[in-house]
């Protein structure tokens, strides 16, 4: 059971029975009502057609269900790795930690690039938001919030901001300045509200809007000016773990993936879902999308990763090995997508080869399980953040 | 399904359930073969300008560590 994202109800007398009750604010056909809980609750069960009972819709969606699954069984002709065998395998690749980031108090919990390719932002448990330059590993700005757990943190587009929330329930934005003497906690400005924790946030292609998700199972766009709602989805059964922004070419949707072992795709002007996919056996701990826009893949907790593809509409790869017994906790493409890049549990980060889907290399480095993981605006590196309370470029 | 109506009763939400899975068996698709010979274009198109891919030559990747420069 899903809790709503946090509304104002008003009070008043209701559009249909005029009795003044608090109000909630429903669409009908695109046209905005405001009726009391009473009348919704008859109106529903008034569109019921004659022989609909709950068992019958039950039934019905059962068997939609079955007809989705053989319509994409239908486009099934062929595995990704066969098609990629075509492909040169990728050589052996050596990949060396360039730089330690120290200085955080705890874990590490969630990291962002800035579009300057060189600072990023990370988040930890201690409540600390620290920017970076991680060319020369300098800390250019920190930032404690009021709250620990800092799960979600990100960067401006403009690279003037950054958004931050966790278990306070709400996000903040904090604008960035280079005046020693101002405090930067005085110009926060709260943005989303939600009623339970913020799991993850993400600007859009500008400053302006960002996107939240949140434990209470709902994701959310709001104005950062206003501080206003502008979009709720609802549709996840539990808590929405992540979420990421389709790249700027394809377009206004966005993917969110949660404890309820879904990944859904959602069009962000419309709030509908537009596709959703169950195959994972447990909770959905990171989504990301391919550079294309045309899949994207996600990690969990089941050690498993997988590559969905939009337009075929199902489960492209599966990213697993027998040995690998660990959650996956990040996820993220290199520029072209030819490599994978999973962050586990099991304080190692594996390296895939998207196409063929075999492993091309493991790191090792971190000292406790590697919790977020970003690959650089440019290609050139990759920043994990782990539990061992430091990153490595 | 915009909007804010409040999930009241097991029918409301079956209902909706039903709606969302209609939708989704509306959607159109692709077979995989074309679709997974799409992804890999991508990728060939693309491996040269990815630096994790093909290696960045030293002088150009910033995350070397420098040699300190001795000013004489």
């Amino acid at each position: 059971m899903c809790d709503q994202t946090f509304l104002a109800i008003s009070f008043g007398p209701c559009d249909k029975c005029v009795k003044t009750k608090p109000l909630m604010n429903i669409y009908i056909k695109t046209d905005q009502f405001n009726y009391c809980s009473l009348c919704v609750e008859m109106m529903a069960n008034e569109g019921l057609r004659d022989n609909e009972t709950l068992s019958s819709l039950k039934n019905e969606s059962e068997t939609l269900k079955c007809k989705l699954e053989e319509e994409r069984a239908k486009l099934h002709d062929v595995e990704l790795h066969q098609v990629a065998d075509r492909v040169d395998a990728l050589g052996q690749f050596v990949m060396k930690t360039r730089r330690t980031l120290k200085g955080h108090g705890n874990k590490v919990l969630c990291m962002d690039w800035c579009k300057d390719k060189r600072r990023l932002v990370s988040s930890s448990q201690d409540g600390k938001v620290i920017v970076w330059d991680a060319f020369t590993t300098n800390k250019e700005h920190a930032v404690t919030m009021p709250c620990t757990w800092v799960m979600a943190c990100a960067y401006a587009p403009s690279g003037c901001a950054i958004a931050c929330g966790g278990l306070d329930n709400k996000c903040s934005v904090y604008p960035l300045t280079f005046d020693k003497n101002e405090n930067m906690a005085a110009k926060k400005k709260s943005v989303a509200m939600h009623t339970n924790y913020l799991s993850a946030c993400s600007f859009t292609n500008s400053d302006m809007q960002i996107l939240t998700a949140s434990g209470d199972g709902t994701c959310a766009l709001w104005d950062v000016e206003s501080g206003q709602l502008l979009q709720s989805f609802h549709g996840h059964a539990a808590d929405v773990l992540c979420l990421d922004l389709a790249p700027s070419e394809t377009g206004n949707t966005f993917v969110s993936g949660g404890c309820d072992k879904k990944a859904m795709v959602w069009d962000l002007r419309s709030g509908q879902c537009i596709q959703s996919f169950e195959t994972h056996d447990s909770d959905i701990n990171s989504v990301r999308y391919y550079p294309s826009g045309d899949a994207f893949a996600s990690a969990s907790d089941d050690a498993t990763c997988r590559l969905y593809d939009l337009r075929a509409d199902r489960e492209v790869a599966i990213y697993s090995k027998e040995s690998i017994i660990f959650g996956a906790s990040s996820v993220d493409f290199s520029l072209s997508g030819r490599l994978l890049f999973t962050g586990y549990n099991d304080y190692t980060i594996n390296v895939w080869d998207v196409l063929k889907g075999t492993r091309v290399s493991i790191l090792f480095g971190h000292e406790n399980r590697v919790s977020t993981l970003r690959v650089s605006p440019d290609g050139t590196a990759f920043c994990s953040g782990s539990w061992d309370h430091t990153l490595r470029v | 399904m915009s909007g804010t109506v409040c999930s009241s009763g097991a029918v409301t939400q079956a209902q909706r359930a039903v709606e969302q899975l209609r939708l989704e068996a509306a959607t159109e698709r692709i077979k995989i073969s074309k679709a997974a010979t799409e992804l890999m274009l991508y990728c060939q198109e693309n491996c040269r300008q990815d630096p994790l891919l093909s290696g960045v030559p030293a002088s150009a990747n910033p995350f070397k560590d420098k040699k300190t420069c001795i000013l004489l």
